[in-house]
């Protein structure tokens, strides 16, 4: 029973050290961090969401994921993402500016068909609304409707926020990955599994999430 | 990247300003520009590098280069060690005032220290230890014969801490540890020299703290010692101050090399070791004061207190091995102070004298328990390889003990059948193979450990199939044998206990979890539910060995006279499965108050929009499940035994007070185990508070909704007590 061969480890907070996670996933954080920010006040309803449109958006993604996330990534990053899966990038505007965006991508893994996210980010004053909830729940829905079986991230343990959020929309804490960053925080790698349809025959393939959930994770995100 | 072989350089032209590093033999610069430039112009905006070799990795190891963040070649002082030794970076000796080299000297001691401490906790040793310049050219040193002893010995001891590591394989997921590709390691010289080089100095040294302590009329026989340097009030300081950091040196270089001796017989020695390391650290720590009042205004701030006289220490450039020796992360990483560096030493001597202070009892389960201990501790990386490496050596526990007979011992089987030639049998020499495996996991840090004991269920399950086959296939389903008494009862009992040692896998496992913190509260009562699963299977297993045990162990002791009397006492239940009873009473009822809570909406259920708790649950136990631990153990009948449950069924279970009074009963048989007994004391703790916020609980929670239940682990590391407010 050989031991796998271990993984490098990633440093979040200045840069990616070229190598792939043990899953060959890449070094990639997902942040939702908190701060004490004057948040703007706006309703749910004048968020609007767009699918990833074009190189247009681009610059506007690689903004908001610089100035957010610690993490420089080259323009090669960003575009193998959001050109081999745009369905799965969604951006969120508020009166024309960009506020938040996800990045993720999906394929064949150990023998099952399994989504991952990249990046999330939603800029400071907009947090706690529920716009990071919306975004990841969108990009989810679709690797649902193109067959995944999971979905998978990895976030810093000490990102309360983050991993709040996606307890909400239901993953597990399946590992916890050992000095995963280089400043020697650990990581969990997050999953969430999609109900098989022969286990739940009652189950439309898609529950209601999709129109007035915003509403549902509203105040009590973050 | 800048430098390109002949044949392409026809694309630029030469740059004749840098000179620092010479072009090699094949080799000369060129500008690579105008390359640059017409690729840049052959792709347009919006177009994308398609190949089968670009996927993230291949994109994510792009760098835009100039780019400060990205691009490490940039941040650096200089471009080649050689170019820092011709800017006097790292000068010997270190000054001309002999005192200023002294005091120089230490620091780049304690510097080093604290390198050695950030190599342990997992970073590159590239960028810590050997961020020191004197240690990547040692003959540099040859004139200076204090910072060559010491630059020598640690060269020797970062060899053997790297060969213990990579011998022991514990360190899977701290893999930067043993990365040293093209670090001069170990000098080429054979350590023993290294020793006497250390042995002289210290010497030296020694002459001359006795020198300038001497009286002056004794002072005269001793004129001909020089001393250490020219400032005879700071004499006998310094001199005190290099005595306990070379010593601290030897002492632990000789720890290291007793406890490599085979089958632990250096132990003894060893623990001698460890006691005179940490009386030397602690006269590094008692220097810190002179060193600092001396040292006062001489120097350099240093920020990370990475010495002990706060001095920057002269001669470290961790910049220049980011481009030296790959694979090193393209950033200089935080160095640990002196004094964390001196506090993980001291951890470190003590988690191997615990090490060293085992006796080695020749059984598995006594070694579980000793490395379960052990981990409670949160030791290092460095410490666990040890202990490693002690308990398995050549295939054999402690280097001594067949795994054929740890196993035969473990089932309870007697000495005798230690060479019985069923040891050759592949399922048996499959499952010696997994006892081995099992000691190596358990000695690695807790998150690596519970993944492997998930995976290594499955081959235990496995195994014990196989082996049942083979069992089978012999003897078939009759009844025993007459022809081959022995062979069936070997047979027999470890298939038993090969059960037993996958349930307490299992239970490990889960326990984990916890340690972790991969359950989230909603979790809870899932996870509950499962020990309690496990843990009865464990008991009933264990049950059965020890009855099993007894009943050889009688029929040998008497083996004519009627033993009529004692039929009764294998129908008693022993102390070790009343102690798991305890636990499961516990663990039952944390499950059920959790169920009762849900469906007494108290504790409001998640939902998510995707999945339901069914997935949870999948996913919580899958390698559980694959295993069949337990058999027919499924979401449904998990569902089964909480929905119904409520305030008023569960006040008449008494689980938590039944676990209370049965792990006080049993205390009596672990009066001489205070492991078992600490733990009897805290499942008695828990299931106490428990059991009165439960009576809490029932008696108001049906009435006021402001109740609000939380839990903590303020009693026992995995099973949680339940806070009650009023909100």
């Amino acid at each position: 029973m050989a031991m796998e061969p271990g993984f490098p480890k990633q440093e979040p907070s200045d840069f990616i050290f070229n190598h792939p996670s043990e899953d060959g996933e890449g070094a990639m954080e997902t942040n939702t961090k908190e701060g004490e920010v004057a948040k703007v006040e706006f309703e749910a309803s004048e968020i609007e969401y767009v699918s990833y449109g074009g190189e247009h958006h681009l610059p506007l993604v690689m903004n908001l994921v610089d100035q957010e996330l610690s993490e420089p990534y080259s323009i090669f990053t960003y575009r193998y993402f959001v050109y081999l899966w745009p369905q799965l990038s969604f951006l969120a505007f508020h009166k024309g500016k960009c506020v938040g965006t996800v990045v993720c991508k999906m394929g064949e893994h150990r023998n099952t068909f399994r989504g991952y996210i990249a990046m999330l980010v939603v800029i400071k004053p907009y947090r706690g609304k529920g716009i990071a909830t919306e975004l990841v729940t969108r990009s989810i829905k679709v690797m649902m409707e193109s067959g995944c079986e999971e979905v998978t991230l990895e976030a810093e343990v000490t990102n309360k926020g983050a991993l709040a959020l996606y307890g909400r929309l239901g993953f597990i804490r399946a590992k916890r990955l050992y000095h995963y960053y280089l400043n020697g925080v650990d990581a969990f790698r997050l999953k969430l599994l999609f109900p098989r349809p022969e286990l739940h025959p009652s189950l439309p393939v898609m529950a209601d999430v999709d129109d007035n959930h915003s509403s549902h994770h509203g105040p009590s995100e973050e | 990247m800048a430098e390109m072989r002949t044949d392409e350089a026809a694309f630029g032209v030469a740059i004749s300003g840098r000179t620092s590093i010479p072009s090699g033999e094949n080799s000369v610069w060129a500008d690579v520009s105008p390359l640059l430039e017409a690729a840049c112009e052959d792709l347009q905006e919006g177009e994308l590098i398609h190949g089968d070799n670009f996927n993230l990795f291949a994109a994510m190891s792009a760098l835009e280069i100039m780019d400060p963040k990205m691009d490490s070649g940039i941040v650096c002082t200089y471009y080649s060690l050689e170019e820092a030794i011709e800017n006097g970076a790292a000068p010997v000796p270190i000054s001309v005032d002999k005192t200023t080299d002294i005091r120089c000297t230490i620091d780049i001691m304690d510097h080093l220290l604290a390198c050695e401490a950030t190599w342990h906790k997992g970073h590159s040793l590239a960028q810590t230890v050997y961020s020191c310049l004197y240690l990547l050219r040692p003959e540099r040193t040859l004139s200076h014969a204090l910072l060559h002893a010491y630059c020598k010995v640690i060269h020797v001891t970062c060899k053997a801490v790297l060969s213990v590591v990579s011998d022991a394989r514990t360190h899977e997921e701290e893999d930067l540890f043993t990365m040293a590709y093209g670090l001069p390691l170990g000098g080429g010289d054979r350590d023993e020299r290294c020793l006497s080089m250390l042995n002289a100095v210290e010497e030296t040294i020694s002459r001359q703290l006795r020198a300038c302590k001497a009286s002056s009329s004794k002072r005269r026989l001793l004129e001909d010692i020089e001393p250490l340097q020219s400032n005879p009030d700071l004499e006998e300081g310094y001199c005190r101050a290099l005595l306990c950091r070379l010593r601290f040196r030897k002492h632990f270089y000789h720890l290291l090399m007793s406890m490599k001796r085979p089958q632990g017989r250096g132990l003894e020695l060893a623990r001698k070791h460890i006691a005179s390391c940490i009386l030397e650290l602690d006269g590094c720590l008692k220097s810190s004061e002179f060193l600092r009042a001396s040292a006062h205004g001489m120097c350099e701030k240093n920020i990370q207190d990475t010495t002990a006289s706060g001095c920057q220490a002269i001669g470290f450039d961790a910049s220049l091995n980011c481009r030296l020796s790959a694979p090193t992360p393209p950033r200089s990483i935080k160095i640990l102070s002196w004094v964390k560096a001196i506090e993980y030493f001291l951890k470190l001597l003590r988690d191997l004298d615990i090490v060293c202070s085992y006796s080695l009892v020749p059984s598995l389960e006594a070694a579980l328990h000793f490395v379960i201990k052990f981990q409670k501790s949160q030791p290092d990386l460095v410490a666990r390889s040890h202990l490693q490496l002690l308990l398995v050596q050549d295939g054999k526990l402690y280097g001594q003990i067949p795994i054929f007979a740890v196993i035969t011992g473990a089932a309870g089987l007697p000495e005798v059948t230690n060479d019985h030639d069923i040891q050759k049998n592949e399922f048996v020499v499959q499952l010696g193979q997994l006892v081995i495996n099992l000691l190596k996991i358990l000695c690695t840090n807790a998150a690596w450990q519970r993944r492997k004991l998930g995976k290594m269920l499955q081959d235990w399950r496995v195994t014990y199939v196989q082996l049942e086959l083979a069992f089978k296939n012999e003897f078939g389903e009759g009844s025993k044998p007459s022809n081959n008494e022995l062979r069936f009862k070997i047979f027999q009992q470890i298939l038993m206990w090969v059960e037993e040692q996958t349930y307490w896998i299992a239970s490990r496992f889960l326990i984990l979890g916890f340690e972790l913190e991969l359950y989230s509260v909603h979790d809870y009562y899932m996870v509950y539910w499962y020990i309690y699963a496990i843990l009865i299977k464990l008991a009933e297993k264990t049950h059965l060995r020890i009855v099993m045990n007894n009943s050889t162990a009688k029929k040998k002791a008497k083996k004519k006279r009627d033993s009529f009397k004692d039929a009764g006492r294998d129908y008693q239940i022993s102390a070790a499965v009343l102690f798991l009873q305890s636990q499961i009473y516990l663990a039952e009822g944390l499950s059920m108050m959790f169920a009762a809570l849900r469906n007494e909406h108290i504790i409001l259920a998640p939902q998510g929009p995707f999945n339901t708790e069914h997935e949870i649950f999948i996913q919580q136990f899958e390698l559980l499940q694959k295993a069949c631990l337990p058999d027919h153990v499924s979401y449904m009948s998990f569902k089964e035994s909480t929905k119904l449950v409520n305030f008023s069924t569960l006040a008449m279970c008494d689980y938590f007070k039944e676990a209370q009074r049965i792990a006080k009963d049993v205390k009596s048989s672990f009066a001489n185990d205070p492991d078992k007994m600490a733990e009897l004391r805290r499942v008695e703790q828990v299931a106490e508070h428990n059991n009165i916020a439960l009576n809490v609980i029932c008696r108001v929670g049906a009435i006021d909704p402001s109740l609000k239940v939380t839990f903590e682990f303020s009693h026992h590391p995995f099973f949680a007590t339940a806070i009650v407010k009023r909100s």
